[in-house]
């Protein structure tokens, strides 16, 4: 089960144990060497002196002595250190934090993991992964309603391999740039599972979504996909097409996905490097999402080939 | 005396095929520029005169030096405003 190479640390072994869980379930093939330092602990937390990165329910700001990251917790007390170039994170999480560990490691301790990874040279994307039958390589990228997980969910049903929905990690593997991807449901709105007629699935708590997996919907879950192809959809009417874009235009929208490229100076380069590989390394287009992809999603390919 | 410019540290250059992108991490902005423009912010890695820059754009492209001249003092006056530049005293 145990496919991460994150350790956890943890003198309370339930709540190690529970870690380990939800880091094995995630399926993430991470770069070995890398730990979740955990304790549980009453008392005053510490408040960032400055904020400058936040995403829901988490706060980032400059590490001890303006070196590497802190990120605080907004639901329940808990705070994670993670020096520069350190392999681990220092985590503290109150009884409360504990008591909402879903969420907590749905939000906080994945945070935590996404600084954690860019010490190993893994880069995060908001991205849906997929690979077309016939072997193409393909990353959506772009925020939330966009139609990302709407697409991976019709992909997978069309059989197409995918890998995530929303969380990728870009690294680089000799001259190509992979994207490596956990295993978690597709997480679908109610506009979404009536546009693919779909019933069933779990109810993600605290979402307002249900999530799908791949494998439920006729696909395969893959954990690596090499981008042939980058698309940047927005949500149309009625016809799917398709623009070709610039490498420089491209790489603004990537950087635009990829927001924690702007934390940590010593990051910053490579980051901005990786993002910019990709760009010579898949073609990318901007697309609008249209009705008839899902009478046609093979669309998607006849557009872009 | 002749002001020297360097460009900010908090900036970052991407090279693609020829154009920039350039994120500025203080401001947490990023924004494309020229072919020129990213030669300039790349030859501001070290502290700079007005007529070292002047000579980047000579080296490049065919252009009179009046020409390069009022090139390069738009461009530091659009970086000044957009503050990706640190202005030094060199002698």
């Amino acid at each position: 089960m145990m496919t991460t190479g994150i350790a956890v640390q943890c003198a309370d072994p339930a709540l190690r144990t529970a870690l380990e869980a939800w880091l094995g379930g995630l399926r993430l093939a991470a770069p070995p060497g890398l730990a979740l330092d955990v304790a549980v602990m009453d008392g005053d937390f510490e408040s960032l002196p400055t904020t400058v990165f936040e995403q829901p329910d988490v706060k980032f700001g400059p590490g001890p002595g303006n070196r590497g990251i802190r990120l605080t917790w907004d639901y329940a007390p808990a705070l994670a250190d993670v020096p520069a170039g350190a392999s681990v994170a220092t985590v503290r999480l109150s009884p409360d934090a504990v008591r909402h560990l879903e969420r907590c490691t749905r939000t906080f301790l994945m945070a935590v993991v996404i600084v954690l990874l860019r010490r190993a040279g893994w880069y995060h994307l908001h991205a849906a992964t997929a690979i077309d039958p016939s072997g193409l390589g393909w990353l959506v990228a772009g925020n939330a309603h966009v139609g990302k997980s709407t697409t991976a969910a019709l992909l997978a049903a069309t059989g197409w391999q995918v890998g995530t929905d929303d969380a990728a990690f870009l690294a680089r593997d000799q001259d190509r740039i992979l994207v490596h991807t956990c295993h978690a449901p597709i997480a679908l709105r109610e506009g979404g599972r009536r546009l693919l007629a779909r019933a069933g699935g779990v109810v993600l708590p605290n979402r307002g979504k249900v999530g799908f997996w791949p494998e439920d919907l006729g696909g395969v879950w893959t954990p690596l996909v090499s981008p042939d192809i980058v698309i940047f959809p927005t949500v149309g009417k009625v016809r799917t097409t398709a623009e070709p874009m610039a490498r420089k235009d491209a790489l603004t929208e990537l950087v635009r996905w990829s927001a924690w490229v702007m934390l940590e100076p010593d990051l910053a380069q490579e980051h901005l490097d990786v993002l910019t590989r990709l760009t010579g390394q898949a073609r990318c287009f901007r697309v609008t999402l249209g009705r008839d992809l899902f009478t046609r999603p093979n669309r998607l390919i006849e557009l872009v080939t | 005396m002749s002001e020297r410019y360097v460009r900010h540290p908090d900036l970052r250059l991407a090279d693609v095929e020829g154009d920039g992108v350039v994120l500025h991490l203080g401001s947490r902005r990023y924004f494309s520029v020229s072919e020129s423009g990213l030669a300039l912010l790349q030859a501001l890695e070290a502290p700079r005169t007005l007529p070292e820059l002047v000579d980047v754009l000579l080296e490049r492209y065919e252009v009179t030096p009046e020409q390069a001249e009022a090139s390069v003092r738009q461009f530091l006056e659009t970086c000044r405003t957009a503050d990706l530049l640190v202005p030094e005293s060199g002698g």
